[in-house]
């Protein structure tokens, strides 16, 4: 702790995570663990329509249930909360349901009790009468459909990246955003070649096994949220608006998270334990069970239509994408989904003429959010394995196809914006040279066939959004950083205390990253989308280094050469081992909304994520089984800050896009969804995971970014799905479009293929 | 969740005095695996649970009159570290490794196993084929059926609300070789969409004696007897396999479910079928 170095000493070092012996010793506490005197614990009943109007709630049996304190419906929520609609991109949905439900499994009444047996027992004897209504589940028939889901849209204006967002009626259309660049019809009128496939991906879930929990102690004048969730500063904003409260009256305290993915963000339960305390003037609790978990927010289905012009060379002259993302009964981010993956909907290439048609739409399924990759996996899934078909088409190499494609450093990308600091070309030929794409490929004999395939995507970042941090230096020299980031299980806590220890010259270990408590740690926009890292690591760094600055001041003024230890600052000052420096960092980088007519924006991101993927695999040609033999995957991520934790990041992204790739869907009838667990919804266990896995996040600097950094929690996730497919066509000549892709869909399509010659 | 009583007797007397021939909500529990899913999904709200962890014994693993006698309460762990069961019974061993996952089987006890009646378990379809029997005890009574004849359909038993299997008893038959392989077509540890069991009995290539039995396609774990009569007294070749593959479809209407259709099913019947017999054949060993 003596002087400041030349080279980085503490960032790209594989420290392990702060929190890691607390985790696997059991001395973490979770909201699971919060117990407030007095409190009640929450049980709610849900619709089992999947559209209806509400005739009438049943809640006398409950009440008269020994040991329940109270039954509410939304009409009890109305007498504090006048108008209890929430979202972050439209306020459409209630706190409990109004006059109609729109899904199956939404929130209509919620019993309230010390026990949560007892509150479980009395839900179940609560009776509703619906008139049902036609329902709509199919997001191409939403497009047209005569059912609408809601009567009036209402857009909520929170974010500025919505504004544009207006009150439309007698559509299920949340947003359409629209770009045009070039003339594409022309060319499609006179290429040589034209494409088009459709593809398909399944309603999926994040299974976070930390399930969704909030709890709330309410009063009058002050409000306090204990809550598992990826945005406590937004926590506080929509609780505030919906109380007409000031944002320090409502204070949000966030610990550690059991996982998130995009599950925990805006407002889940927090809307309902509070309404709930308020009324009982008790601390309330809600904790769901994993099968609730599936009726709260999901992963957008989704169809795309690609279409491409293509010259005989392989050269892409003109693309159109048309999207529609399945929403679900409530827009949550829906939107703002919609919209950004429409940036790069045309994929990393280089085309002149691209159109872009991606709709958000409403239907009667439970609502779809973010998950690990904001709508980039579903768009992915499609472009690269359209590539892949294309070049068969024309007998050009896969790869040959993308490396006369690829979307070069300063070239502009589909939405007019200049590529920059966006490895593209490098992460392909990474993953090329790892799976030895020149080489000779073992493709199998007998019943078992082998293939081989690759992808390459790229994602814009969320934005603008705002970070702001405080680092403060104790008397003795110990630092604490406050921020309202997130620690889910990314390790973002160990990044943020290396980075301030790289500017401080301290050691990461002697760095305490403070749990986010809005009074206490100052405003962030939310754990999402890899922004952390890029926005948060950035803030961190200023007020590291802000602090860093005062403290050398007042060693100046005290006429303290260095080295110097930062105790020996604080007591000259003081006359004792006394006082504080804080340090204050902020950051919002710069951003273009999109031209409304024309989807055009110079600057349409602050910084781009790359991620490449190669897969070889064998097919057990008798039965349709697939396994994955090799699985690599390359990222650009900039400079890590933390090698160890970059590469299980990498691992977990692509594990994760293997379940949704080739097991996981959420079984719909009548809107019910009946695998609502983990002994019939499957995610990868032990045995699914790939023999190999290769990482590696290739040599980049992202130029504004903190020491070089950028985002990387997604990246993994992007290429798995069509690399997969393009492997399996590799192998066996057919080729899959919808998701999972399970050795029954393969099995029958290899079996038609066979009829046909 | 709704309040029940939970008793712990000492002895399995003891435990047979609390079940009731008239009262289907008075369980017993062992592991809990698979009551405490069927409780938490609302499907079973039991009266009262008898925990027969608390009984002493009756989990000894010993060969007695030419069967590997097994007691009921022996966890699945303690079958699959047998030295007795690896040595007279390597199918039984090896079934054990695929089966669920090391927490499950550290806890289930073969007697909650084998009364669970859920279609997709392993042990039911194995032991079938090895022509097991269980030894089923009631207060005032005590009787002998096979495993194959345990299971009337979807989670349904011809155990009576007041019986309990105390023993499970399967002939060793040194000319017997035998194998049990399934299928999942989700995760690896999902529940087998198919599980094939086959026992047979080979004399200079001369398939002399075959048993087959077929788990998680139908309602219970069924026999091919057809498919068995076809195969009898024949050399095994690919064509044989084939046309015993097609008699099998005969036999077995395979249910539609999320693992899988019905057709798809029965095409993994018939791939299956083939591969159990074969990996006995061309091995010569008795596990996959």
């Amino acid at each position: 702790m003596s002087d400041y170095p030349n080279s980085l000493k503490e960032v790209g070092q594989s420290f392990p995570r702060k929190e890691a012996r607390h985790k696997v010793t059991g001395q973490t506490n979770y909201t699971h663990h919060i117990k407030l005197p007095g409190m009640l614990i929450g049980k709610i009943f849900r619709s089992t329509v999947a559209h209806g109007k509400i005739i009438s709630i049943d809640t006398s049996q409950a009440k008269a249930y020994p040991g329940v304190f109270a039954v509410y419906t939304s009409e009890d929520i109305k007498t504090i909360i006048p108008d209890p609609y929430y979202g972050p991109a439209f306020l459409d949905q209630p706190i409990l349901a109004i006059n109609k439900v729109h899904f199956v499994g939404e929130p209509v009444a919620i019993v309230l009790a010390e026990d949560i047996h007892i509150a479980e027992n009395a839900a179940q004897l609560i009776t509703a009468e619906y008139e049902e209504l036609p329902a709509v589940y199919d997001e191409i028939e939403a497009m047209s459909s005569d059912i609408v889901v809601h009567d009036e849209l209402k857009p909520s204006g929170t974010f500025p990246d919505l504004k544009h967002l207006h009150g439309k009626k007698n559509t299920n259309i949340a947003l359409d955003y629209h770009l045009k660049r070039g003339n594409t019809q022309a060319i499609f009128d006179s290429a040589e070649h034209v494409f088009e496939h459709t593809y398909h991906t399944q309603q999926v879930m994040h299974t976070p096994l930390e399930q969704m929990v909030s709890v709330a102690d309410a009063h009058q004048d002050q409000v306090t949220i204990y809550t598992a969730s990826q945005s406590p500063s937004f926590v506080r904003l929509e609780i505030a608006r919906l109380l007409g409260m000031r944002e320090n009256q409502i204070r949000v305290k966030v610990p550690h998270l059991g996982g998130g993915f995009g599950a925990k963000l805006y407002i889940k339960l927090e809307a309902l334990v509070v309404a709930t305390s308020l009324l009982t003037k008790r601390p309330v609790k809600i904790s769901l069970t994993m099968e609730e978990q599936f009726y709260t927010i999901t992963k957008h289905p989704t169809t795309f239509k690609i279409k491409s012009a293509v010259d005989k060379n392989g050269k892409i002259l003109a693309r159109r994408c048309d999207v529609w993302w399945n929403g679900g009964a409530y827009a949550d981010i829906g939107p703002r989904v919609t919209q950004k993956s429409g940036f790069t909907a045309a994929g990393p290439y280089d085309i002149e003429n691209v159109e872009i048609e991606s709709y958000a739409l409403y239907t009667n399924r439970p609502p779809s959010g973010a998950l690990r990759g904001f709508g980039i996996p579903q768009l992915v899934w499609a472009y690269e394995s359209h590539t892949d078909q294309i070049a068969r088409a024309l007998n050009i190499d896969p790869l040959e196809i993308r490396r006369k494609n690829i979307l070069k450093e300063g070239r502009p990308q589909a939405t007019g914006t200049i590529m920059k600091g966006a490895e593209i070309e490098k992460v392909l030929e990474s993953v090329a040279a790892k799976i030895d794409w020149s080489k000779p490929f073992d493709k199998g004999t007998g019943t078992i066939r082998r293939g081989r395939g690759i992808a390459i995507a790229f994602k814009a970042a969320v934005a603008p959004t705002t970070s702001t941090a405080i680092v403060m230096i104790n008397a003795d020299g110990s630092c604490i950083l406050s921020m309202s980031s997130v620690d889910m299980g990314q390790a973002s806590d160990t990044s943020m205390a290396q980075i301030v220890a790289e500017v401080l010259n301290l050691n990461t270990v002697d760095i305490k990253v403070s749990q986010p408590d809005t009074d206490m740690t100052p405003y962030d926009m939310a754990t999402l989308g890899s922004r952390s890292v890029y926005h948060m690591g950035k803030a961190v760094k200023l007020a590291a280094e802000d602090a860093k600055n005062k403290l050398e001041k007042m060693a100046q003024d005290l006429n303290l050469s260095k080295p110097y230890h930062f105790r020996d600052v604080f007591i000259k000052h003081y006359g004792m081992q006394a006082g504080s420096i804080l340090g204050f960092g902020s950051f919002i980088p710069s951003y273009t909304p999109p031209d409304k007519k024309d989807g055009s924006t110079l600057n349409a991101t602050p910084f781009w994520m790359v991620g490449g993927t190669g897969v070889e695999i064998s097919i057990d040609t008798e039965t349709g089984h697939i396994t994955i033999d090799r699985l690599i995957n390359v990222v650009d991520c900039g400079n890590p800050i933390n090698p160890k934790i970059v590469d299980t990041q990498l691992s977990g992204a692509a594990i994760m896009q293997l379940g949704f790739s080739l097991t996981e869907k959420m079984n719909l009838d009548a809107g019910q969804v009946t695998n609502a667990s983990f002994a019939d919804y499957k995610i990868p266990g032990f045995n699914d995971i790939p023999l190999v896995i290769e990482n590696e996040a290739i040599e980049a600097y992202q130029i504004d970014g903190p020491f070089g950094a950028k985002g990387v929690g997604e990246s993994a996730t992007f290429g798995v799905s069509p690399a997969i497919a393009n492997a399996i066509e590799d192998a066996v000549g057919v080729r899959i479009n919808e998701l999972p892709m399970t050795p029954e869909l393969i099995f029958n399509a290899m079996r038609k293929a066979q009829q046909k010659s | 969740m709704h309040s029940f009583q939970w008793v712990e007797p000492k002895t399995l007397t003891e435990a047979l005095d609390f079940l009731s021939m008239d009262d289907p909500d008075i369980r017993m529990v062992t592991g809990g695996t698979a009551l405490m899913l069927m409780m938490k999904s609302g499907v079973f709200t039991p009266k009262k649970l008898i925990n027969l962890r608390t009984v002493q014994g009756n989990s000894d693993i010993l060969i007695k009159d030419d069967h590997l006698c097994i007691g009921s309460l022996a966890c699945l762990s303690e079958i699959e570290h047998s030295p007795l069961v690896a040595n007279e019974l390597p199918s039984l061993k090896a079934v054990m490794k695929k089966l669920s996952n090391v927490r499950v089987r550290n806890v289930a006890r073969l007697g909650g196993a084998l009364s669970h009646g859920d279609p997709h378990m392993d042990l039911p379809p194995l032991l079938s084929c090895l022509d097991a029997s269980v030894r089923i005890q009631s207060k005032n009574s005590e009787r002998l059926i096979k495993v194959l004849d345990l299971y009337l359909g979807y989670y349904e038993t011809a155990l009576e609300n007041n019986e309990l299997i105390t023993e499970v008893l399967i002939p060793l038959k040194p000319d017997y070789q035998s194998t049990y392989i399934k299928c999942t077509t989700r995760s690896a540890d999902d529940w087998p969409a198919l599980g094939v069991a086959v026992n047979l009995h080979l004399n200079q290539n001369i398939l002399e004696d075959i048993r087959i039995v077929i788990g998680a396609v139908c309602e219970t774990p069924t026999m091919l007897t057809l498919t068995q009569d076809f195969l009898k007294n024949k050399t095994i070749n690919d064509s044989v396999l084939n046309e015993a593959a097609n008699i099998a479809l005969t036999e077995i209407n395979p249910l539609s479910d999320e693992l899988g259709s019905s057709e798809y099913k029965s095409h993994l019947v018939s791939v299956y079928l083939k591969r159990a017999i074969k990996t006995i054949i061309n091995k010569g060993a008795n596990h996959e």
